[in-house]
């Protein structure tokens, strides 16, 4: 439980540190230079829908594919080793 | 399970902090400049009330279902309602903001086209909440 947790936060530090960086190294503070809220909102909809979309379609995707290669049918499937001694 | 291998649970878990960390920046971040308004921007008080817009600029005067603003200029507007609940949106540039008795709420846009804009009123506030329209001339 500890290792998961520690593992857990170096992994939370690596990525969450490196996003920031990334998301705020975009910004531009130019005098005169104002920005267009519609841009601003539009864009953010935008990369919102690609990450939403393709989540969705990598979550969708691997359930069908868990629900396909683990049918009863399947030639390659084999009983787990309750099924083989009849214990469940 | 001694010996079982649980590395794809904690890549899994790694690809969702990361990109939950990733939205929530990002749309902070995106929330944070919108909000943001210039020092310089001109305030423009609206006030919704059923069912027409007022709009009145520091210096006093005042526009009844008509603005008229420069392009390329900042703007903030300080809305609020007189009677019941409105909400303030130029559809066209993505400004919207709740008109609420007894509160001033606060937007800002900088018009970058010069045209004609419908101002339009976004919460149901009654019979002719439909109609509650105003005009956004953008002037060069």
């Amino acid at each position: 439980m500890v290792r998961a947790f520690a593992l857990l936060s170096v992994l939370t530090v690596l990525v969450v540190l490196p996003t920031l960086q990334i998301v705020f190294a975009s910004e531009s503070t130019e005098p005169g230079q104002y920005v267009q809220r519609k841009v601003e909102i539009w864009n953010l909809f935008f990369k919102m829908m690609t990450i939403a979309f393709t989540v969705g379609a990598v979550v969708s995707g691997t359930l069908i594919w868990l629900v396909w290669r683990f049918r009863e049918s399947n030639p390659n499937a084999k009983p787990t080793k309750y099924e083989e001694k009849g214990e469940w | 399970m001694s010996g079982h291998s649980n590395w794809p649970e904690w890549v899994y878990i790694g690809v969702v902090i990361a990109l939950l960390a990733y939205v929530g920046a990002e749309a902070w971040n995106v929330e944070r400049i919108v909000e943001h308004a210039p020092a310089e921007a001109e305030v423009i008080k609206v006030t919704g009330q059923q069912w027409f817009w007022t709009f009145e600029r520091e210096d006093g005067t005042k526009e009844v279902g008509e603005l008229h603003v420069k392009k390329g200029m900042p703007y903030k507007f300080e809305v609020t309602a007189k009677d019941v609940n409105h909400a303030f949106n130029i559809h066209d540039y993505v400004v919207l903001q709740d008109a609420v008795v007894g509160r001033i709420n606060t937007v800002w846009f900088v018009p970058d086209k010069a045209g004609e804009y419908i101002i339009q009123c976004r919460e149901y506030c009654g019979l002719l909440h439909y109609n509650m329209r105003a005009t956004l001339y953008v002037e060069e």
